[in-house]
């Protein structure tokens, strides 16, 4: 057992824990934490008479954003999209939907019914991405709650019990009880008086037995928040037999259970109803009509009046001159596209690295999690496949689509496999968890970011270490966020400090927006 | 545009049938095999951020060489041919056909030099490249007959990657990759990392810019 906390220890844990409690208070008071930016889309200025043209490079949420803010105010829009679909990597795969992989090209063939999809890129929206959620209001685009933490789900990691699953919350209630028993074993009456009031000790000490279900003797014996052994509702419920603590050290995967649903992954999460393209779809309700799809932009000229743009669109090589560009096309293929950019951009360009996201889903022939009474929320493997999804929607319907796998870090394990590999990997590492996996499931879709055509990636990888930004690679990110000459703006979430969600995308939109607005009002003063 | 292929569903059609909008109600979107430039960049002339080299200018006979050699794994299956690797699954799905049109449509990409993006000792290189000159030519324009292709204009840091490659057998060792064999044996007279830089700057120096 760890030695016990001293006074000394105490008192400046009380003395930090003041100082960040006072900053959250200033923070809060602000509107800073913890969600960001206030939610405010920008006030631009109207151009009323006035004509200005806009080409927006690529048909991404930022893209789009542009477009629809510009052309409230009055600007002239142009959207040049390289794929058949806006989106990106807000990607809805259902039936019928092609799968633009580069050299392993699929169509979906789940079922064609509202509840049969899979959100390929983006799946949860945070509730604390204010600036997306407001569009989603403005736009009209419904939204329902996702389950990401389901206590019901189980872990799985061949290292523990035999890798037999257990509940999550077999794992948190045991744990939290073993840790709650630690704290307070160590938490003698003599140590307690010191820092804290006679009232504030008991309701510490208090707190910690309620948070791990302690007896009296402040010793975690088991607990009945995992259930019952047996009875329970009209007879008296048995307590079931506490874990070994040891058995549960045997994973390395407890973080996940018990930190992995905090800060943008924690409750309450939403998604809109039928898809997250269905924030597209509002989107192009609005600046539908300004999307020309199919248009691979091959160079970009930023002059002193404005930018000039070739693309190419069925076959032939077309030209748009334009006031302003805003351009959300991945850094990592807007390096291999012509430009006149500044040698400082050009060398951010490059230096942004791609990552390498990879996610699988499958059409369950049956709902068959929800006969172990599980009803959205997330599995935890410690295989390559790593998770398992289970729809929050379209609850006791006969069929449903279920995530196979999602590697987000280290997805080119998968990517590198054929298309048969692939699905056989997701299979037997499912079976590990449900015995009758492979009998349940159908009509595989694997999708690897880093080959999906005109994308190559998720997400921008700014930092070449986990640890912090070093000040070039700060630099870098700077010159890309500021316009070229006034005309050039790079969007997306690739040019904010928090990659990989479309709040960041937006509010990289709104950035280089707000810096445009400046130019027209003194331009037009 | 005449006559592309589209691939929908396993069936084959032109595309100019499909994008007028009476017939847009078609619910599969199709697809064709010219998705080279999403890599190779603009016009085929090389991404560093995707480490794809420049395919524009390129020989033919080099060019489906290299396709083939991909789609039958002699390139490209190494487990440390990274870069290969990422290429391979391209080429491995090509037809014949598909390869005689991306042949045709790269030969009409405007051929341009690639930027200079590597430093190196070119005098030293100079010297090095006395050896290479019998089978790339003496301005490293190439010889179809010797099957050793141009290596001036193309991508510096590709060159580079290709010669570390052949160095450490990643490119060049497998058992029907004759060509590759030959160069591999050549690669090594270069020695060490700087011996390649050195020698990939002088072919820098080799193209008129
Ligand atoms: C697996 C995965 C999971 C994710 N999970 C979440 C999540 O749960 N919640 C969340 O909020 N976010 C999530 N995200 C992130 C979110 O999807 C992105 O942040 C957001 O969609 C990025 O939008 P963007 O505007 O940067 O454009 P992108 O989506 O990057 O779009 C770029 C556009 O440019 C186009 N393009 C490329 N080349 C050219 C060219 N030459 N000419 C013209 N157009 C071109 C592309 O076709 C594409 O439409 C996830 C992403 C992935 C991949
Ligand atoms: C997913 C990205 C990607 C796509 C798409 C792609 N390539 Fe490549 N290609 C690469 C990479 C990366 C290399 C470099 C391989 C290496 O370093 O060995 C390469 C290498 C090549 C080479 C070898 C060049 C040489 O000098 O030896 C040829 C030829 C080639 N590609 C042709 C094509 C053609 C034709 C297409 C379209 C059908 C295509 N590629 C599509 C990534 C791609
Ligand atoms: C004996 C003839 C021969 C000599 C000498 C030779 N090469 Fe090669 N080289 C080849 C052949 C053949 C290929 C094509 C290999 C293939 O088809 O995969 C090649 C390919 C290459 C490539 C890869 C080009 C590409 O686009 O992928 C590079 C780089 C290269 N050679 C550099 C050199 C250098 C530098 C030297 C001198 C040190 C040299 N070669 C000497 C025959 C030769």
């Amino acid at each position: 057992m760890s030695k016990p906390v001293t006074r000394r220890e105490f008192i400046s844990l009380m003395g930090a824990t003041g100082g960040t409690a006072a900053a959250l208070q200033v923070g809060t008071a602000l509107g800073l934490l913890p969600g960001g930016a206030q939610a405010a889309s920008p006030e631009l200025l109207a151009l009323g008479s006035n004509r200005r043209r806009v080409a927006i490079l690529g048909g991404g949420l930022s893209g789009l954003t542009v477009a629809h803010e510009l052309s409230k105010s009055g600007y002239d829009c142009t959207v040049l999209e390289a794929s058949h679909r806006c989106g990106g990597r807000i990607f809805t795969v259902r039936a019928g939907t092609l799968i633009d992989e580069i050299g392993n090209r699929q169509y979906c063939e789940f079922d064609d019914e509202p509840h049969m999809y899979f959100n390929a890129g983006a799946a949860r929206i945070p509730t604390t991405h204010h600036n997306l959620l407001n569009y989603c209001k403005e736009l009209g685009v419904e939204l329902e709650v996702f389950v990401g933490e389901n206590n019901n789900a189980f872990l799985q990691d061949d290292a523990m019990m035999g890798g037999k699953p257990i509940r999550a919350n077999d794992y948190k209630t045991n744990m939290r009880g073993f840790l709650s028993e630690m704290l307070a074993k160590s938490l003698t009456q003599e140590e307690m008086d010191e820092p804290f009031t006679e009232e504030e000790a008991e309701n510490l000490l208090g707190l910690i037995r309620s948070f791990g279900d302690l007896n009296e003797d402040l010793v975690y014996s088991g607990s009945t928040r995992t259930g019952y052994a047996s009875g329970g509702f009209l007879t008296h419920g048995v307590q079931r037999d506490m874990m070994a603590f040891r058995d549960l050290l045997k994973t390395r995967m407890g973080r996940q259970i018990l930190s992995g649903y905090e800060g943008d992954y924690g409750p309450s999460l939403l998604q809109p109803v039928g898809g997250m393209d269905q924030i597209i779809a509002g989107f192009l309700r609005q600046v539908g009509d300004r999307v020309r799809y199919r248009a691979m932009v091959a160079a970009v000229q930023v002059k002193d009046d404005g930018v000039e743009i070739a693309y190419d669109q069925d076959g032939v090589r077309h030209q748009l001159e334009v006031d302003y560009c805003f351009n959300c096309i991945p850094t990592h293929l807007m390096a291999g596209i012509d430009h006149n950019f500044p040698s400082d951009y050009s060398k951010a360009l490059k230096y942004v690295r791609r990552g390498e996201a990879y996610k699988a889903a499958f059409q369950a022939k049956e709902r068959f999690w929800e006969k172990l009474h599980i009803f959205g929320g997330i599995t935890s493997t410690n295989t390559p496949s790593r998770a398992i999804w289970y729809p929050p929607h379209g609850i006791h319907k006969a069929k449903g689509v279920i995530l196979g796998a999602y590697d987000y870090g280290g997805g080119m394990y998968h990517t590198k496999m054929s298309q048969s590999e692939r699905i056989e990997a997701h299979l037997s590492d499912g079976e590990k968890v449900h015995p009758e996996y492979r009998s349940l499931v159908e009509k595989p879709i694997t999708i690897a970011w880093h080959r999906m055509n005109h994308m190559l990636g998720c997400s921008a990888r700014w930092r070449r270490s986990f640890r912090e930004w070093t000040g070039e690679e700060e630099a870098m990110y700077h010159t890309l966020q500021g316009p070229v000459n006034g005309r050039h703006y790079m969007i997306g979430d690739q040019i904010s400090m928090h990659s990989a969600w479309q709040e960041s995308a937006i509010l990289s939109a709104h950035y280089a927006l707000s810096d445009l607005d400046q130019r027209v009002r003194a331009e037009l003063a | 545009m005449s006559g592309r292929i589209v691939r929908a569903a396993g069936t084959l059609m032109l595309v100019s049938l499909l994008s007028s909008p009476a017939l847009a109600a078609e619910p599969r979107e199709p697809f064709d095999d010219r998705y080279c430039t999403t890599c190779h960049g603009s016009d085929g002339r090389g991404n560093y951020g995707v480490q794809a080299p420049r395919l524009a200018g390129m020989e033919g006979w080099y060019l489906i060489r290299q396709l083939e050699n991909f789609r039958s794994g002699v390139r490209g299956t190494h487990p440390q041919d990274i870069e290969g690797i990422a290429m391979r699954p391209m080429a491995a799905k090509l037809d014949d056909e598909s390869i005689a049109d991306i042949v045709a449509w790269v030969g009409d990409w405007p051929y341009v030099p690639a930027e200079v993006t590597i430093a190196g000792d070119s005098a030293a290189g100079e010297r090095l490249y006395a050896t290479c000159a019998a089978c790339h030519g003496q301005r490293a324009e190439g010889n179809e007959a010797l099957g050793a292709p141009a290596l001036a204009g193309q991508n510096d840091w590709y060159l580079v990657t290709q010669l570390k490659n052949f160095m450490a057998g990643y490119r060049g060792s497998h058992p029907d990759d004759s060509y590759g064999q030959q160069m591999l044996t050549m690669a090594r007279t270069l020695v060490d990392e700087q011996g390649v830089l050195n020698v990939v700057s002088y072919i820098n120096n080799l193209e008129d810019r």
